[in-house]
This record gives structure tokens, sequence and C-alpha cells, in this order.
């Protein structure tokens, strides 16, 4: 582990000092050959959010090791990503020491959601037709957006490939194969294509199965002292098919309309958390279907004013088996079914005043349900539906030097339940104000801030789920405060570009929704503890040319988390809440030579608790993952090989849920259409 | 030039920072020595194999946090789940581990861990322990009991009771296995009667829905505290009339309880609206007259919520354990009067006490 740690360090060290070293030393000829680089508007647009933004674009996402979203979102500063291993376990993001659910994930620009547990499986997505991933805190800084976007505590949105209109070129596609260790095996393809400039369309599918048997160390205690086992995962086999079609109509210059189904399918088993001395314990399955298609239409009618239109449809349908001995009235089996739906509606107007002020005002209604039944479970369900209604106004005033921004966000729900009595009817506003300030004319340092209050609304199981649902749950509040700066270079000799941005924030939240016991097996959900986080998010960025063409990129983020339960009177007050590392962060570094790259990527997180401190059994130890690849390209062949976990460290991201250690990924790509 | 060097230094203070986290602070094991006292099972939290045994030194006031951790260099499992003591050993059965655990009771070494399986190799867990005649008899939570030799320790036959079967009791040489159908869709309400001399299945006696705890007096009546369904249907105490197996309803509230001669030592809490443990009681109930001798013993504060309840068979002093459910639990010592001894610290969810004296 320290050893790791050390090997990390020093890397880096040598890759800094080599990268800089030469600097001093650069002759002015060759330093003004490099002043009027381009720098790439997403730096630009991270440099001057206010509030604060990270972005991934796809040929980055290329050089980071990643198989899926949660992947790319370990190398956002801030973040916390809960990983129940392997390739079909559940992955989900939070931040900032918030619960997963003020992470809303948006989709080519409408919010996904769970209305069960409020938590989005990024392990569904599939990063091959992904254009770019940015998280933002608070809200997007662009105030054209649905109500929703403004609804969270920050979003992760995520962009798909669309083809623009090009004369030269009216189809692009690729397909690949990806396979690598515990057989896996991952064909895709992707097609994209023009039909005059009106209309364009895309298609991409791709298929993902493996059987998951992967070995790991087991210690019996919560000590590296204590008797250990090598063994091997069980039930963590996955077959899984995601599709999705894009269409787009272009009416005129100003106006278009774009369509989107997507379908996800899976079937996998779901080796639960590791039981000592019985391994061969879960023989539950999940078999689960995902159905979600939207329309959007947009029309810039004049410079000042636009509008826009949103619809979407989406089905939930999973299926959970176990089975088990305990059974033993049913056959040996428990059979539980879930079924939710949403339809969703938005409309977007924003209208220039002056100049440099927009306003914008947007309009959000949706409606949830969820039937559950089992065999055992769920006898007295009560099959609640919710309306969710959301009106926001937003205003954002932005020069040159500096960009002022506010809105406002109501709330309401209406909630009715077949048996029983529903949750109360909900109403509340919520505000945020944020601004960016460039500290010196010419120089691209800015001091930003910003201030938002969101709160989060319990979810279906919160509410109704059998025994521990309290349908008289309050929504969680939650105030963010942030302050920080922003540094872009482009002139420094020899960097094409560095950015740095520091943010300094404080995080409250009241009213948490948690579970307390009744006894072993009985819960309820209650709003009680109340959770304070101070924290820092470092991120340092650059680009150094070596040579003519080559291109050193190295990417480094850092965050320090203290997150304290604040609840009076708790025997864990002031103890740093479950799962959330005081310092984590990623770093990478890639060389790209003509049509080669190689690179490097290192994950760590420092110690996590999932319990009270005084006992070392809460205590997870921290870790360092180490991660290669180098790729290339040759004609419209593109090759990828990988080794993640270089040093074959084993750790655990869930406790008791053991992740792969070592192992191998080789990416066959053909481009086609060019 | 100086731009650089900012850069620089920004640059490794991110990347050094991990290297102060990563420091491991070693614990100090604790490896005391077993005279007398009592043994703790804390069951520990559901998938968080940290089932752990505490033990409490009557001589030196000093309780152990794991000693089976400790003594082994490995955790118990998930979840402890009931600890007896037979002859020279303690069994424990640990739940989803599916393992009986034999320790020797003087030095706390394991002597044997027994797999539990089904016919189709299937694990299954065991609910609850007791012992006579050289036997000790494993309820299985998939519907069976089964028994084990206590001189090879080797699993003999397997006989059918109800639905999730959880506690039981010896009385009358008759096993008393409360079958509450805690994983059917509707929930059991009957106790199996197994004649421990031919090991079968005499009968099912009906009592209130969802049989929890079960003890039986020297006069072989078995007192049973059903749970109810948690919700329209309320928990009852409930006595099984030795010889005749008539069910009477005692009106006395009861979540958890204890017999040592003719007293059944009874502790009850309601919650309040925040579900927090309230009212917390210890009476004492007359087993051989059949009424209730003291509604509240206990004078002092008790925090948490009572999880288990257990009585020295020789000083009669009465041992509640109390958890939160979330964090180390305690064990309060009371006297016949409610005065309290002493207290210690126990792992998480203290569910059984065992006494070893001299």
């Amino acid at each position: 582990m320290s050893k790791n740690l050390l090997f990390t360090t020093v890397l880096f060290l040598f890759a800094t000092i080599t990268a800089f070293s030469e600097v001093p030393g650069g002759d002015s000829l060759r330093t003004r050959n490099l002043k009027g680089v381009t720098v790439n508007g997403q730096a630009i647009k991270a440099a001057r959010a206010a509030q604060p933004v990270q972005v991934y674009s796809e040929k980055e996402i290329g050089t980071l090791n990643a198989l899926n979203i949660t992947d790319v979102a370990k190398y956002f500063s801030g973040v916390t990503i809960k990983d129940y291993g392997g390739i079909g376990g559940m992955k989900t993001v939070s931040f900032r020491g918030m619960g997963t659910q003020y992470t809303g994930v948006s989709y080519d620009g409408i919010m996904m959601s769970d209305i069960q547990s409020g938590q989005i499986d990024l392990g569904r997505f599939s990063l091959d037709n992904i254009s770019e991933i940015s998280l933002t805190n608070g809200q997007p800084n662009d105030i054209f957006q649905s109500a929703r976007m403004f609804s969270s505590g920050g979003v992760l949105c995520l962009k798909t490939k669309l083809l623009d209109y090009d004369k030269n070129k009216s189809f692009e596609g690729k397909i690949s194969l990806k396979t690598g260790s515990f057989g896996f095996l991952n064909p895709s393809f992707f097609l994209a294509k023009n039909f005059g400039k009106k209309w364009a369309f895309n298609l991409s599918t791709d298929a993902q199965m493996a059987n998951g048997k992967y070995t790991f160390l087991q210690y019996y205690g919560s000590s590296t002292r204590n008797i250990s086992e090598v063994l091997t995962r069980k039930n963590g086999d996955v077959k899984s098919l995601r599709s999705e079609i894009n269409g787009l109509y272009r009416i005129n210059r100003n106006e278009s309309v774009s369509m989107k189904a997507n379908y996800y399918g899976s079937e996998r088993g779901l080796p639960g958390s590791i039981t000592f001395y019985n391994n061969d314990d879960s023989h539950q399955r999940l078999k689960d279907q995902t159905f979600f298609s939207q329309i959007h239409y947009k029309n810039r009618v004049s410079e000042r004013f636009r509008h826009q239109y949103s619809a979407k449809i989406n089905i939930s349908d999973n299926h959970y088996t176990d089975v088990d001995p305990k059974y033993s009235t049913t056959s040996g089996i428990l059979r539980d079914n879930y079924l939710q739906k949403e339809y969703y509606l938005s409309s977007t107007f924003q209208y220039k005043l002056l100049d440099p002020l927009l306003i914008s005002a947007s309009t959000d209604w949706w409606y949830n349900d969820l039937n559950i039944n089992s065999n055992i479970n769920f006898k007295n369900f009560q099959y609640p539906t919710r309306h969710t209604g959301l009106a926001n106004v937003a205003t954002k005033y932005f020069s040159e030097r500096l960009t002022v921004g506010a809105n406002l966000l109501y709330t309401l729900t209406r909630e009715k339940v077949r048996i029983g009595v529903p949750a109360p009817n909900r109403d509340k506003l919520s505000p945020t104000i944020n601004i960016s300030y460039k500290l010196i004319e010419d120089t691209e340092l800015r001091i930003r801030a910003f201030y938002k209050n969101i709160y989060r609304l319990p979810t279906f199981n919160d509410l109704y789920y059998q025994d521990m649902g309290n349908n008289n749950l309050r929504p969680e509040d939650a105030n963010q405060y942030n302050i920080g700066f922003t540094y872009l270079d482009t002139g420094i000799p020899f960097l094409s570009e560095f950015a740095i941005t520091v943010d300094g924030y404080y995080n409250r939240v009241k009213d948490k929704i948690i579970a307390i016991p009744r006894d072993m097996f009985h819960w309820s959900m209650i709003n009680k503890d109340q959770v304070d986080v101070k924290g820092l998010d470092v991120s340092v960025k650059t680009s150094i040319k070596v040579g003519k063409s080559d291109l050193v990129k190295l990417k480094s983020n850092y965050s320090l988390q203290s997150a304290k339960d604040a609840t009076v009177g708790s025997d864990n007050y002031g103890e740093q809440i479950p799962y959330t590392p005081v310092h984590s962060g990623s770093g990478s570094i890639s060389y790209q030579h003509g049509k080669w790259e190689a690179g490097y990527n290192m994950v760590f997180s420092g110690v996590r608790w999932i319990g009270q401190m005084t006992d070392p059994r809460n205590k997870m130890n921290g870790y360092a993952i180490h991660s290669i690849f180098v790729s290339t390209t040759y004609k419209q062949w593109n090759v990828n090989a990988e080794v993640i976990d270089i040093f074959n460290t084993q750790y655990e991201v869930v406790k008791f849920y053991p992740m792969p250690r070592r192992n191998f990924r080789i990416t066959l790509a053909m481009n086609l259409g060019k | 030039m100086k731009t650089t060097k900012f850069i620089s230094l920004l640059l490794l203070t991110t990347i050094f920072t991990p290297l102060f986290t990563s420091c491991d602070s070693n614990n100090n094991v604790e490896n005391p020595e077993i005279g007398t006292g009592v043994y703790v099972l804390n069951e520990g939290k559901y998938l968080a194999n940290n089932a752990s045994l505490t033990y409490y030194d009557f001589a030196t006031g000093f309780a152990s946090a794991d000693l089976f951790l400790d003594k082994n260099n490995r955790g118990l499992g998930d979840t402890g789940q009931d600890m007896i003591k037979y002859g020279s050993k303690i069994y424990i059965a640990v739940y989803k581990s599916s393992i009986i655990e034999v320790i020797d009771a003087k030095t706390g070494i394991s002597t044997k861990s027994i797999a539990m399986k089904n016919d189709a190799g299937a694990s299954i867990s065991p609910r609850s322990l007791t012992a006579t005649n050289g036997k000790v008899y494993i309820v299985l939570y998939d519907g069976h009991v089964t028994q084990m030799d206590t001189t090879n320790f080797t699993l003999g036959q397997k006989i059918a009771v109800g639905a999730n079967p959880d506690a039981s009791v010896i009385a009358n040489n008759k096993l008393y296995v409360a079958n509450t159908g805690g994983m059917a869709a509707v929930m059991d309400s009957t106790i199996s009667v197994i004649n421990l001399t031919t090991f079968t299945q005499e009968k099912k006696i009906t009592v209130n829905l969802n049989p929890g705890t079960i003890k039986a007096d020297s006069y072989g009546d078995v007192y049973v505290v059903s749970n109810g369904n948690y919700g329209s249907i309320p928990g009852k105490f409930q006595r099984i009339e030795a010889g005749t197996d008539k069910v009477t309803d005692i009106n006395v509230k009861v979540k958890n309880f204890d017999i040592v001669g003719d007293n059944a030592y009874i502790y009850n809490f309601e919650y309040d609206a925040n579900w927090q443990a309230a009212n917390k009681t210890i009476a004492i109930y007359d087993v051989k007259n059949e009424k209730l001798v003291n509604a509240n013993i206990v004078t002092s504060e008790i925090i948490k919520t009572p999880y288990c309840i257990d009585v020295d068979p020789v000083s009669k002093d009465i041992y509640l354990g109390v958890t939160d459910y979330k964090n180390n639990g305690k064990m309060y010592c009371f006297t016949q009067s409610g005065t309290l001894k002493f207290n210690f610290t126990t792992g998480l969810n203290p569910s059984k006490v065992v006494f070893i004296i001299k």
C-alpha cells in the first residue's frame, strides 16, 4: 500500500520535474511559436464558471482506463464513488459529503430519475456513445435549462454523440470489440448518418458479458494480521444489452427537433457482500429492463428570445429473485417485482433584456408511480403516485470580467396512495446565487462564489417501503456555500495550457433522512441527522509540448472532505460520516507521440469509516490504484491495451464488496466513413 | 520562472498528500486469561461480519472487546445468533456464516467449526441451540432441527418443524421450537413439540402470531413471547401448561425474559414518536404462583434500547444488555433488588450471556 503510494509520488515527481526542468532554458523562438496555441473551449468554460464545473471529453475519457461512467467520475474532485465491484455491480456517485440523491444525472439535457431509491445506477450507461461527461456543483451555468436541472445538489451531465452537419461527410461509424479478464466481452457499434441538411440519425448498441469470477483476498477480521484466504467471487456473472437511437430534424437554421429512444436490459447475479466462512452464500439474481424515450424541440426565435420544450417517458421493470432454503414455504424462492414509470414535460423561455443580461423561466411537471409485487413481501404495499411541479426563474449578467447569476426554484408535490395515508403535499422555495469575477485584466484569474439551498424529497422507499417507510418524512434541507478561484494560462512557455481551480466549501445538511432500527430486522425512516461538511477541491491540468508535435498531458485533483456528524446528542457526534474519506484524489499522465499514446492513471482514497471510529472494525484502509494503457492507430483501426490495478492491490470501495485486483483489457476498434 | 515553481509546488502538494493519510495505527490486542466471569455474545450487524464475544472478568472487572478474535486471530462471522455452555464447551450459532463454532470455555480457543448445509449442499442458517444428554439441538431457519453429538461433533438426524423456526427450549424431555414464518408470505404461530427420546415431532401447539422468545420453568410450564405482525396484531406473553398444553394469556407486557428458579425476569419498553425506547422496566413474575411480584425493580437510568436479559443461576444477578443497533452496546448488572452492581461495554448488539462460574 505505502509502497504503491511511494511509487506514485516518485513517478509524479519525476514527471513533474522532467516536464518543468526544461522550461527555464527554453529559447524564445520556440516559446513564440507555442504562444498562439488554441486552448479548447472546455478549459475556458471551466475557468469562467461561477458554479464549479469539471469536464471530460470523449478524447480524454479514452485515456482514463475507464470502462464506465463511474470510472470517469473517479477523476472529478470532491466525488465519492460507491462501487459494489465487478462488471454488474451497482455504481453510484455522490459529492461533497452529501447523499447520492443530491447528484442529479442528466442525459442529453433531460434528468434521469428513480423514484424508488433516488439513486441512478451509472453502471447501466456505456461510454461507447458518450461525447462528454461533466459535473457541476449546484447546477449548470447555462440558464437556458429545464427547472429540474436546478433541483439537485449538483448535476452529472452525460452528452452523447450526434453527427453535426458536414457537407463533405454524411456517414460515420465505429465498430469495436473489447475483451478482458473475468470472461469480459463487449462488442459495440455506432453508426451516424445525415440525410441532406435536415435529417441526422444515429444508432448505437453494445452488449456486455462477463462471468465475473475474480479472485480476491479476504481477511477474517479487521486487520491484515488476521487469518486470510484467497477466494473466488461467485454469482457475479452479467449479460446486458444497451441500444439507443437518436434522430435530429433541423426545421430551419434556428429550429430543431431531436428524439431519442433508449433500451437497456440485463440479467445478472448479485454476488452480495462477503459472508465470513460462507462464500457460496448468494443466489440473488436481478433481471432489469429500462426503456426511455425523449423528444426535444428548440427554437431560437431571435437574438433576444429563445424557447424549448421536452417530453419524456421512462419505464423501469426489475425482477429480483433469491434462492435460499429459508424460503421453505415458497419452494425456496423469493420473487420481488418492481415496476416504475415516469412521464415528464418541460418548457423553458429565455430572453435577453439588455445586452449582457439574460432572464429565463422554466416550468416542469412530471408524474411517477411505483408498483411492487412479491410472492412473500409487500403484502400491504400502498401503490403510491406523485405529481411533481417545478417552476424556476433565473437571471444571469455576464461581461468579460464579471458574471452574476441567481435563480429561485419553486417545487410542489402532490401525492396519492391506493391504500392508507399518502405523504403530505410539499411546497418549497429554494434560491441560488453565484458570482465570478476576473481579478486582473488580461490574466485569466478569477474568484468565484456561490450559495445554493436545495432539499431532497423523500423517495418512495423512504415513505412507503414495507414496515420501515414513514409517510411523515420531511424533505432533507441542504445549504451549500462555495468560494474559490480559477486560473488559466496559455502563455507559459512550453505549456499549451495550464489550468488550476481551488474551491473551498461548506455544506450543511439538516433533517437528514435516516433509517433507525426498532429491532435487528425492522427499521423506520425518520428525519434526524445533521451533517456539516467543510472541504477543499483542487484540480490542476496542464499540457506540455515536447519536441515538434508530442504532447504530455498532466491532470491531478485532490479533495479534502471533513464531513462530520453534527447530530446533537448522537454517539457519533463529531465523527466523519461513513464512506467519506478525508483525503482522496487522482492523477493522470498521458504521452502522445504521433499515432501512439500511452498513459498512467492513479486513483487514491484515504481511510474511510463505516461506523463509530472507536471500533477498529469500522475502519476501511486507504488505497491507491494504478493503471496504465497504450494505444495506437493504423489507418482506420485503433487498438488500446490496458492493465488495471498493476500492483494487484486488494481494496474495497464498499465494505465486504472486494474489488477485482489486477486485470487486463484490450479494445480493437474500426472507424467507418473516414 | 516564478510561475513554474509555484506550479510545481502545487502539483507536488496535491500529489504528496496521500502519504500523510496512509499511516495505520496499531491497536493493542487484549488477551485475557479466563477465570470466573461472563461471556457475552454480540450479534453484530447483519451483513457486517462483526459478531463478537466479550469476556468480562469478575476479578479484574475488565471486559475484553473481542475475545474470539484475540484467541483465534479471526472473527466470529455474521451474525451471532445464539450461545450456550454445555460441559466444558461453548457452542455459538452464527447465522449467515451458517456455522456452529465450538470453543473451549476455559481458553476461548475454537475446537471446531461445523458448517450447516442442507441435503442439496446449500448453506442453511442456525437460529438457536439447546443441549441435554450429550446432544446439542440446532434449530435451522430452513424449517428443521438437527442434533449434534458433543463428543465427536458429528451431526445426526434432521427433522422438519414449522416455517423459519427460531427460539427453542427443553422441558419435560421435549424440545419446544417457536415457528415464526418470518420468511413466509403468512407468518407462523405454532410451537413444534419434539420428543427427544424418539426425535420426532409430536405435535404443534398454536399460540399468538410470530412466537419469539421461549423459556421453561422447573415445573414444566413453557412461556412464550410472540411479536405479532408489528402492526395490527400485537405481541403477547403466553404460558403453555405442563401436561395439558393449554395456552393461557398472561397480562404482562414483555419484550424479552429469562427464567431462573421461580422467577421470570422480564424487560419491557415502549417506543416514543422518534422510535426511541422509553419507559424501560425490569419486572419480576412468579412462575410458581403465576403472579407479578414487582412491576419494575430498576430505579437507575438505562441508556439505549434493551436487547437481552440473562440471569446468573447462582447469584441471581440480572444482566441486561442494551444497544442502539449502530455502536458498541452495554451490559448492566443489577441485583435482585434492582441495585446497579456494575456495567461494562460490549460489542454491537449484545444478545446472550453465558456464565463461567466455578
